[in-house]
């Protein structure tokens, strides 16, 4: 049995291959705005990599916000059911998830694999990938830096503003103010960590807590996360892909 | 000639007989610029809605029965806007009959200034047609909850209203039982969003005033005799209304409602306008008294007009998927 998911996120296009439990391939590609072509391009570069055809995978399974755009798909599930199926297929344990994408963070909480209680953020971009995007670019840093950047500073500064906006503002003020960059960059992980906390004791946090979405790559947030849970959280070897992941494991029966 | 409200507490039947139309005043799906001047962006949208309705369409006049803050403070904007308003003081704690019957004539003295007799007879009449309509929207809403005609007929000639409903009730197709959710909250003008439920696999129960709150009713059992008779049957039709967070009753009597409703739905959402307050004070204690039930609870804040359906559907179609 080789099933696939596809996730088709509001920044990223993800697809995993899955036979039995193992992850034959891969791929991440940023979405293009045509979200059916997203759908295509990113499945035909996974079976790629895979070495096989489309007639060989046997069921296709989307999720992400543009998962009603896969035409091909045999079935579409929310990223809210996917991302806990893909945390608890490599993490049994799993507890809670924090899934922290582009647009939406969601924190969901788990048992043997089956949603109980799930938060979103509301629709604005505060607290989300594309909100460190922001600031990023506003401090001419690639968004890879950030972590590693974030883990060299010394003190953090505050970001007080909730809007992303605003908080761009705060950001540039900090700069010409003379401000370290990490200092800043820093106080941004914290910003984002301190909004998901909030968000999070709506449903409660329990252990294992498994960071997943691609912003669990972001160093400064895990930590800064870590720091105001009080313990270690789980980050699988890719997190970017544990939506795409259920979605697969779903597929597969 | 139109005369705005926005509570379901207002009495449209003294409005409708003094030879003028109610019109419920909804937020709409244009965006709000004019209302901006008065009001801050972190208040409720429905007001901040309604006001740029008020500002932007031709309006009589405008009825504000005691409510939320909200809509009392709005009163003063809307009277500072330079509109011609009255406000009803409708009792935050129900009971007394005497005192409502007061405001109600009071009321009735109002609308002759503006140019509208009420009698007796024409009140009869007014609220003949009104009952006939909710009893019609009763049965509607039996077969098929339908959103956009409980909507509807809130804007338009209570004759025309009745007609409609009548004609949707022919081709009403039954909707299937379960999984069903009750939708919970104040107003939600915007029929896409319970298409959203069905097409997440939901049917459909509700506690809103856009849907039952705007019909359920226990009617007094007394027949009317005269102009005074007419307004306490009014009276008390309002005071027996399906019950709203804003009022305190004597019992439990607002909880009772709510949990009797879910008792055969399989989830609850919350579908609350960003800044309700009545509905958030309310929020956790009957969120977990559902739990207790057993239910599975989930919270959607709205902001109208509403712009991102994508990410409430998600939400309602994880809520069906953890159902399952
Ligand atoms: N190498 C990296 N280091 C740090 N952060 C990263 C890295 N790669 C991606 N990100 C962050 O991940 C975000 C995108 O995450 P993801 O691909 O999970 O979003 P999505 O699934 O498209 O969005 P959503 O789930 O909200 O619809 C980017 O906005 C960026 O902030
Ligand atoms: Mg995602």
């Amino acid at each position: 049995m080789i099933s696939a998911g596809i996730d088709i996120g509001s920044i990223t296009a993800k697809c995993v291959i899955l036979q039995g439990d193992k992850i034959l391939a891969y791929s991440i590609l940023r979405v293009k705005p045509n979200l059916e072509e997203s759908a295509r391009e990113i499945f035909e570069k996974t079976l790629e990599l895979a070495g096989l055809s489309k007639e060989e995978v046997d069921s296709i399974v989307a999720t992400g916000y543009g998962r009603g755009r896969v035409d091909f798909a045999n079935k579409k599930i929310t990223e809210i059911s996917c991302h806990a199926i893909g945390s608890h297929f490599l993490i049994p344990d799993v507890g809670t998830v924090i899934d922290i994408g582009g647009q939406d963070s969601k924190v969901i909480a788990v048992e043997n694999g089956k949603v109980l209680d799930f938060v979103m953020n509301d629709k604005c971009a505060a607290g989300t990938g594309r909100f460190i995007e922001v600031m990023a670019n506003a401090l001419g840093l690639k968004i890879e830096q950030i972590g590693e950047l974030a883990l060299r500073a010394t003190e953090r500064l505050k970001i007080s503003s909730t809007c992303t906006v605003f908080a761009e503002s705060e950001v540039v003020s900090y700069l010409s103010a003379g401000k370290k960059v990490e200092e800043i960059i820093a106080g941004v992980c914290d910003a984002i960590a301190g909004r998901l906390i909030a968000m999070a004791s709506r449903v409660g946090i329990r252990r294992e807590v498994v960071l997943t979405g691609g912003v669990a790559k972001n160093l400064g947030v895990r930590r800064a996360i870590e720091e105001k849970i009080g313990f270690g959280v789980k980050v699988p070897p890719e997190p970017q892909i544990v939506g795409a992941l259920g979605a697969a494991v779903l597929g597969s029966g | 000639m139109k005369v705005g409200y926005l509570c379901t507490f207002t009495p449209k039947e003294i409005i409708y007989s003094a030879g003028f139309q109610p019109f419920r005043v909804f937020a709409t799906e244009r965006p709000i610029e004019l209302a901006s001047a008065y009001i801050q962006s972190y208040s409720c949208s429905q007001a901040r809605g309604a006001l740029e309705c008020a500002l932007k369409d031709d309006f009589y006049a405008f009825v504000f029965t005691r409510c939320c803050d909200t809509l009392m403070r709005l009163t003063d904007i809307f009277e500072f806007a330079g509109k011609r308003v009255y406000n009803i003081e409708f009792p935050t704690k129900i009971g007394n009959v005497e005192y409502y019957l007061r405001e109600l004539k009071d009321f009735v003295e109002v609308l002759r200034d503006w140019g509208g007799e009420v009698s007796f007879e024409s009140l009869v009449e007014s609220l003949k047609l009104y009952r006939e309509l909710e009893e019609g929207l009763k049965q509607l809403f039996s077969v098929f909850p339908d959103y956009e005609t409980a909507i509807k007929v809130q804007q338009i000639d209570v004759k025309d209203a009745i007609k409609l409903v009548d004609e949707k009730l022919k081709s009403a197709k039954k909707e299937k039982e379960s999984p069903k959710v009750l939708i919970t909250g104040s107003v939600c003008p915007y029929p896409k969003i319970y298409d959203l439920f069905r097409e997440a696999g939901f049917s459909i129960k509700d506690d809103l005033c856009t849907g039952s709150r705007f019909f359920e009713y226990i009617y007094p059992t007394f027949e009317p005799e005269d102009l005074e008779g007419a307004l306490r049957f009014i009276a008390e039709k309002y005071f027996y209304k399906s019950p709203c967070p804003t009022k305190h009753y004597e019992s439990d009597r607002r909880f009772e409602y709510v949990i009797k409703l879910a008792e055969d739905c399989d989830a609850v959402v919350f579908l609350l306008v960003k800044f309700c307050e009545p509905h958030f004070f309310d929020y956790p204690q009957l969120k977990s008294e559902l739990e207790k039930m057993g239910k599975k609870v989930a919270l959607i804040e709205l902001e109208f007009p509403v712009v991102s359906t994508e990410q409430i559907r998600t939400r309602i179609e994880a809520l069906r998927e953890v159902i399952l």
